[in-house]
């Protein structure tokens, strides 16, 4: 798991070392490629359940998959961001597709793409997005590459958030070993639970309230995890400022 | 043991087939009748993610899910002693188990349970996750009711992998990663609902659940409109279904069928 985050950090790092950048979601749809062993790849940003605009394709093919579907209003990305749930498709040409995308999977085909898999990007009911990958022959994605598949939308999610890998830009300071954001599943519910009630304290969205988690945090150099877990228990609450810094009080 | 809400159970792990099967809601079943049944305290549900990272997706109470937290967060425990052996594994006295697993002893302890068992969630040999039975008594666990809590966990393994043609692990995927994704709006929605009447995030996750019940909703589409603010579950904090419900649209589908309520006493 550890392991695994972190090779896939390190790919797209590298990414980002090649455009000569900062770390941003970018990268991660280009890692993809290589992480997950697929010809190509596209990331969508939405903030609601539809496709969402284009940000990075990896390729021509990618970019016209990611146009069919806002043309044809059908397809996999639509599903999975409508759905929350990825969907992998693992041979375009199989009956139950035809069904699925009766227009998007025949003008898939004729492009080149036999296999996609589209991930949501999405913590709960906050939606950042959807990170789509094809491949030019079918088959499904092995247990290995589903996991990295997973783990660079998960990645892909936060850096499209405004968390990136860097620590900056209001980033989660309960980092790992260099500057990574860390492992979220493993702590996941209160900081679930902590967004939730920043929605009601602070009047606002779901997206913003994690968006303020994370920079009450950050610009105190607490641990993301702590600051929930002050906020759960009551001992702490945020209130709506005007300007930032935000101002708690406990 | 109530043989009649034993047999109904039964009935209720095996009722995935429905069009708008909740994976979040059955593995609360499966949690909420472990402790009516089996003469435990509090009941804990891990399951592995396609990457094999267990994760909490049930628990009887807010007090069980965080334990089971704990045993993720500290890599040791009895929920991932079971998941790693496909074995059931028990503990009838937590106070001499410092030896085994000395961080989660002792905060077993202090949440207040004294015995432990964890049962297996296996088909063949895939292994997908345990059942965790916590116990506020040391001593022996009931041999028949964790036989019966074993089977319990056998006929809901079977029900989750083969839940809606479960034709290839492709769909189970597809599946696992909407249950989590699920569990965390919930968890979302418990927080903003526990914010605003002022509950306890066990009392807002009920009140979640009965609302979702007996208006035959999905779980995970109540949390999700509430949270977008298009079910404003007003009227919530009153008991007695004095409910009003505001907004334009209509936020949530109703589920195709009702699933049975809590039990009720017999006749």
């Amino acid at each position: 798991m550890v392991s695994r985050s972190g090779r896939v950090w390190g790919l797209i790092a590298d990414q980002a070392r090649l455009r000569g950048g900062l770390i941003s979601a970018t990268d991660a749809c280009a890692a993809a490629v290589a992480a997950v062993e697929v010809t190509g790849a596209w990331l969508s940003a939405a903030r609601n359940a539809e496709a969402g605009y284009l940000i990075a394709a990896t390729n021509g093919v990618s970019e016209r998959l990611a146009e069919l579907e806002l043309t044809l209003g059908e397809g996999p990305s639509l599903d999975a961001a409508t759905a929350g749930a990825p969907v992998l498709a693992s041979d375009l040409a199989a009956a139950e597709y035809g069904w699925r995308w009766p227009t998007f999977a025949q003008a898939a085909l004729a492009a080149g793409p036999v296999a996609i898999f589209v991930f949501p990007l999405r913590i709960g009911a906050i939606r950042a997005g959807v990170l789509g990958m094809y491949r030019e022959k079918p088959g499904s994605l092995s247990a290995i590459q589903l996991g990295d598949a997973l783990t660079v939308a998960e990645i892909a999610t936060l850096l499209l958030l405004g968390i990136d890998g860097n620590g900056h830009n209001g980033a989660d300071s309960g980092t790992g070993p260099g500057g990574q954001p860390p492992d979220l599943a493993r702590h996941r519910a209160e900081i679930d639970q902590a967004t939730g009630m920043l929605t009601e304290q602070l009047s606002t969205s779901i997206d913003d309230a994690f968006v303020q988690l994370r920079a009450y945090a950050y610009s105190r150099d607490l641990r993301l995890i702590d600051v929930a877990r002050d906020i759960v228990a009551r001992r702490l609450r945020l209130y709506p400022s005007a300007g930032s810094p935000l101002d708690g009080d406990t | 043991m109530d043989g009649q809400l034993l047999s109904e159970t039964f009935v209720e792990l095996t009722d995935t087939m429905v069009a708008d099967f909740d994976v979040i809601d059955f593995l609360h079943v499966l949690t909420d009748r472990s402790v009516q049944l089996l003469d435990v305290s509090a009941a804990g549900l891990l399951l592995a993610d396609p990457r094999g990272e267990l994760r909490v997706v049930a628990a009887s109470s807010e007090a069980a899910r965080l334990l089971e937290l704990f045993q993720l967060q500290n890599d040791e425990g009895p929920c991932l002693d079971c998941f790693r052996s496909g074995q059931a594994v028990s503990a009838t006295d937590l106070s001499t188990e410092a030896e085994r697993w000395p961080r989660f002893a002792e905060a077993a302890q202090e949440t207040g349970f004294a015995a432990v068992q964890a049962l297996p969630m296996r088909l063949r040999d895939q292994v997908i996750g345990a059942l965790n039975l916590f116990r506020a008594t040391p001593g022996p666990l009931d041999p028949v009711g964790m036989r019966v809590g074993q089977a319990m966990a056998d006929v809901a393994t079977i029900s989750l992998l083969q839940e809606r043609n479960m034709r290839h692990t492709d769909a189970l995927n597809e599946q696992l990663q909407t249950a989590l994704n699920s569990r965390v709006t919930i968890e979302q929605a418990k927080g903003k609902l526990a914010e605003r009447l002022g509950l306890d995030m066990d009392q807002a996750f009920n009140l979640l659940r009965d609302n979702a019940r007996s208006r035959n909703l999905r779980l995970s589409d109540l949390a999700q409109a509430f949270i977008d603010g298009s079910e404003p579950l007003i009227g919530t904090a009153s008991a007695g279904g004095q409910q009003t419900f505001g907004g334009s649209r209509a936020p949530v589908r109703p589920r195709r069928r009702p699933r049975p309520g809590p039990p009720k006493p017999g006749p």
